[in-house]
């Protein structure tokens, strides 16, 4: 278990007096908001402002946006593709996605111009700890890598080498530099045991005297360290230091020993002038092969989760991360997806990317994505839709009914009654649907005429929802038979919504209006029975009016009841004489 | 880790006491004792005023947004005894309710999870506990939970909506019984939680911890762990983290987070329940994670681990 360290970084808020000033404080979904205050409400002063504060992540996504694109898919990739392969070929595998992931830094770095250094340093420490951790690279090679490493990295490129290659004795230098397949190490060994002592020999025989220049290089070649730390200035890095040693003194070093070596090439470097930077310690971690230090200091350095939620979960694939007791959060390589993934819902279209990598995070990646998901602004209905489609695929039911509820107010309080009605049957939201088939009643009322006719046409079986929205639908259709000229369909369809109680008592009056013309049709379309129940229902709606209320009735009202009670009773007379003639006959 | 991006300049013409951030991170509400509601569109690093609401007669003390399935809808308490819901229709804000039932200034309000409807707590300085909610049609009903907390309540907050028993999706048109709880902290150095049964509040139970006014509470967010945590912070500059494992609700044990010098006023939690920001007298805003044992820490350079979010605090002047 880590210790705790000493200070937390201070973030200073500019301008403030904290003598006359408190900091209230309020999460944002992806921000932070900071006031000035006081919070026992004394004193009077104009503390006015508020400060919206961030994580630099956050600020970065724009910089980054194109290493977050293109990591993605290789991300993807690597949880996908891990199954099949076991052995030497799982292990190519995944150094070739550690170079993926290193072609993708580098191609940022040649677009952008801002980002550069960190872009440089981060493809520097991927690069070694894929030498190191994901290649593994056993003795001989390593050095090979290495120098490939230092020389890929370093613009002032090894004039120490160019210098060798150009000395008196290239063939002596051939035997060293001849590394084929068919050597082994110690082959290798000995071959550069014998040129070493070669080289010994002709230091002490005096040969290179005459030159100091030579002289000098002869004893960099035998690994003098004084000699080669005196071409300091050549090299511009520790590290640079490093692998130029291990070149001329222990080129077959093996994996565990470049501890040593590093650590002595750090201080001789530095010479305890200046202190390590965080690049430097990263780097020692590396050499000194501790991982979880690694990761550690990266994620303090580099202000990003980017590099290390993938370097981290490319380190899990080789199965080097043991089970490990991590200070927050259970699983490392979880936890740093997590934050990484979170950063990513900050940004208007990233945060699609961060719904995969949530998805590979078995412990809490659901979870995660419930409560981020959430709160992703709707702007557009497209927007909405693609946010839905990833609720849906995921069985998320709450969130899906919660947007479809969001969608549905927005429509509403835009006047958009027709999609309003949809999100709300999506949502499954019968008081909504309820609110919302009033409102086009109410419509229809005022102005004679339904709006979104497609809609109500088509509702099918989610009319049946609510019940108000059952009415909609029906006494739409009536209106369609009635255009139709299917009267007694449209008849027989009037008479039951108000039998069946499917129509509020509200609307009664209304029905009973849309009856009338039906009743005054040249042929009889309502039958003796029918007619009866159209006269309860009139009775039973002018019966449950209060005295007030009839008061209160306009005489527009009042006619309307006797134009009805005439038309009503003519209807019965004409169908009474009609059934009764048929009857007879 | 963290910058400023954005300073909202609300020509506020006294201190201001709140500022909230709506749902998405896209409208900003401030209220402050020169007695106003202000509402900012922030999008895109902006400031743009979208509405000065006048209406108390007092200092405003907090304001909270509704979800926005309801709508555009804020809340807002005041010294002067009233609680006042704004709603934005037809792009113009306006009040939509104003409650004025409690006898002292109200401190603060918390709306409930969606999933119950459209529920507002209210803590007051008279004791009580006032549930606003909505009915529809413009109506609201209240409840009153009296004598809450002896000389007055001075925070209220919401657990997460937790369906109990079976994860499986209701039929359409059917409620999920959904358990409703709120924690309340008040001036008799109490915690307390209230659960609805039969339609009527009831408390639940006490926590003890504090030895002095408990200013805040907060009941963190659901991460679909079984356990259940509340922070709460007091004038005795202590703060609390209080869990309780099992799903009755029935045994609550406090961890102390830390021991301030100063009072602490106010404990919020992130979104995914992570962090845990406390702001207190000694003008600095810290923040905490819990660690695998347990143990809070005070989230510092992630050398403790991979936490990555620093302590904010109050500059000296011209310093950057």
């Amino acid at each position: 278990m880590e210790e705790l360290d000493a200070e937390p970084p201070v973030m200073v808020v500019p301008g403030a007096d904290p003598s006359s000033r408190q900091l209230c404080f309020a999460w944002g979904p992806a921000e932070v908001l900071l006031c000035e205050t006081r919070f026992d409400r004394t004193g009077r002063s104009p503390a006015s402002r508020v400060f919206v504060v961030r994580k630099d992540q956050d600020i970065y996504i724009h910089t980054l946006r194109k290493l977050f694109n293109e990591s993605h898919g290789i991300f993807i990739g690597l949880q996908r593709s891990e199954e099949e392969l076991a052995g030497k070929s799982r292990k190519s595998h995944l150094v070739q996605v550690s170079k993926n992931y290193r072609s993708v830094i580098r191609a940022c770095m040649e677009d952008m111009h801002q980002a550069v250094s960190i872009l440089s340093a981060m493809e520097l420490i991927w690069n070694l700890c894929e030498i190191l951790f994901v290649e593994a690279a056993a003795a001989g090679p390593l050095l090979l890598r290495l120098l490939d490493w230092v020389r890929l990295h370093v613009c002032d490129v090894d004039n120490m080498v160019r210098e060798v290659l150009s000395s008196e004795d290239p063939s002596k230098h051939e035997l060293f530099w001849n590394l084929n397949n068919t050597q082994t190490l110690t082959e290798m060994e000995l071959k550069w045991q014998h040129w070493h002592e070669e080289c010994q020999r002709y230091l002490q025989d005096g040969t290179f005297a005459s030159n100091s220049h030579t002289e000098s290089i002869c004893k960099i070649l035998l690994g003098d360290e004084d000699a080669i730390l005196e071409k300091k200035e050549l090299m511009t890095t520790w590290y640079h230091f490093l692998v130029t040693r291990l070149l001329y003194s222990h080129p077959t070093v093996k994996p565990m020993e470049l501890r040593f070596y590093a650590q002595s090439s750090m201080d001789l470097f530095l010479g305890g002038e200046c202190s390590p930077e965080p690049l430097d310690t990263i780097l020692m971690a590396a050499f000194e092969f501790e991982i979880h230090q690694v990761i550690k200091e990266c994620s303090i350095a580099l202000s990003n989760w980017w590099f290390v939620a993938h370097l981290t979960d490319l380190l899990d694939h080789c199965k080097l991360l043991q089970s490990h007791n991590l200070y927050f959060g259970s699983n490392m390589r979880e936890f740093l997806l997590l934050e990484y993934a979170s950063g990513l819902f900050s940004h208007h279209s990233l945060w699609q990317l961060g719904v995969d990598y949530f998805d590979h995070c078995p412990e809490y990646g659901r979870v995660y994505l419930e409560l981020h998901i959430e709160r992703i602004p709707l702007n557009t209905e497209q927007k909405a839709l693609k946010v839905l489609r990833i609720c849906e695929q995921r069985q998320m039911h709450e969130q899906v009914r919660s947007i479809c509820k969001i969608m549905a107010m927005k429509a509403l309080r835009n006047n958009r009654l027709g999609s309003a009605l949809s999100w709300s049957i999506r949502a499954k939201d019968a008081a909504f649907a309820t609110l919302i088939s009033d409102r086009f009643l109410k419509d229809y009322c005022e102005r004679g005429s339904f709006s979104d006719l497609d809609l109500i046409d088509n509702l099918g079986p989610s009319m049946l929802l609510s019940d108000r929205l059952t009415f909609l639908g029906k006494y739409r259709e009536f209106h369609r038979l009635y255009g139709e000229k299917r009267f007694s369909e449209a008849a027989r369809l009037l008479l039951m919504l108000m039998t069946a109680h499917i129509a509020p008592c509200s609307f009664w009056m209304t029905l009973l209006t849309d009856a009338l013309p039906l009743l005054e049709q040249k042929e009889v379309i309502f039958s003796a029975e029918q007619t009866y129940e159209l006269m309860r229902c009139l009775e039973d709606l002018t019966a449950g009016k209060s005295e007030k209320q009839k008061f209160q009735d306009d005489n527009v009202e009042t006619m309307k009841v006797e134009m009805l009670r005439l038309a009503l009773a003519r209807n019965l007379a004409r169908v009474i004489v009609k059934e009764g003639t048929l009857e007879g006959s | 880790m963290v910058s400023v991006i954005n300073t909202v300049d609300t020509s506020h013409e006294d201190m201001i006491h709140d500022a909230q951030m709506d749902y998405y991170g896209t409208r900003l509400a401030t209220c402050s004792s020169d007695r106003s509601v202000k509402i900012f569109d922030v999008r895109n690093g902006g400031q743009i005023l979208i509405a000065d609401l006048r209406g108390h007669e007092g200092p405003v003390w907090q304001v909270a947004w509704a979800h926005p399935m309801y709508g555009n809808i804020l809340a807002s308490c005041s010294y002067d005894r009233k609680v006042i819901v704004w709603k934005e229709e037809n792009g113009t804000w306006e009040k939509t309710y104003e409650y004025t039932g409690h006898d002292s200034s109200v401190n603060s309000v918390c709306w409930a999870p969606h999933d119950y409807g459209l529920i507002l707590a209210c803590g007051s300085s008279d004791g009580a506990i006032s549930l606003l909610s909505y009915t529809g049609d413009g109506q609201w009903e209240v409840k009153k939970i009296s004598n809450a907390h002896t000389i007055g309540c001075n925070a209220v907050s919401w657990a997460p909506a937790v369906v109990p028993g079976s994860l499986i999706e209701q039929p359409s048109g059917q409620k999920p019984n959904y358990i409703k709880r709120f924690a309340s902290g008040g001036c008799d150095n109490l915690v307390k939680i209230w659960k609805e049964e039969d339609g009527q509040w009831k408390e639940e139970q006490k926590l003890e911890a504090h030895s002095d006014w408990v200013r805040d509470v907060a009941w963190a967010p659901s991460i679909g762990l079984p356990t259940s945590t509340i922070a709460s912070c007091s004038q005795d500059g202590r703060v609390f983290i209080w869990t309780c494992d099992d799903a009755s609700g029935n045994s609550w044990s406090p961890k102390l987070l830390h021991k301030f010098n100063d009072v602490v006023w106010h404990v919020s939690w992130s979104i995914t329940a992570n962090i845990l920001a406390v702001s207190g007298g000694d003008n600095k805003v810290t923040l905490w994670k819990e660690s695998v044992d347990g143990l809070w820490a005070c989230i510092s350079d992630v050398n403790k681990g991979q936490g990555g979010v620093s302590a904010v605090a109050e500059g000296q002047q011209n310093e950057q």
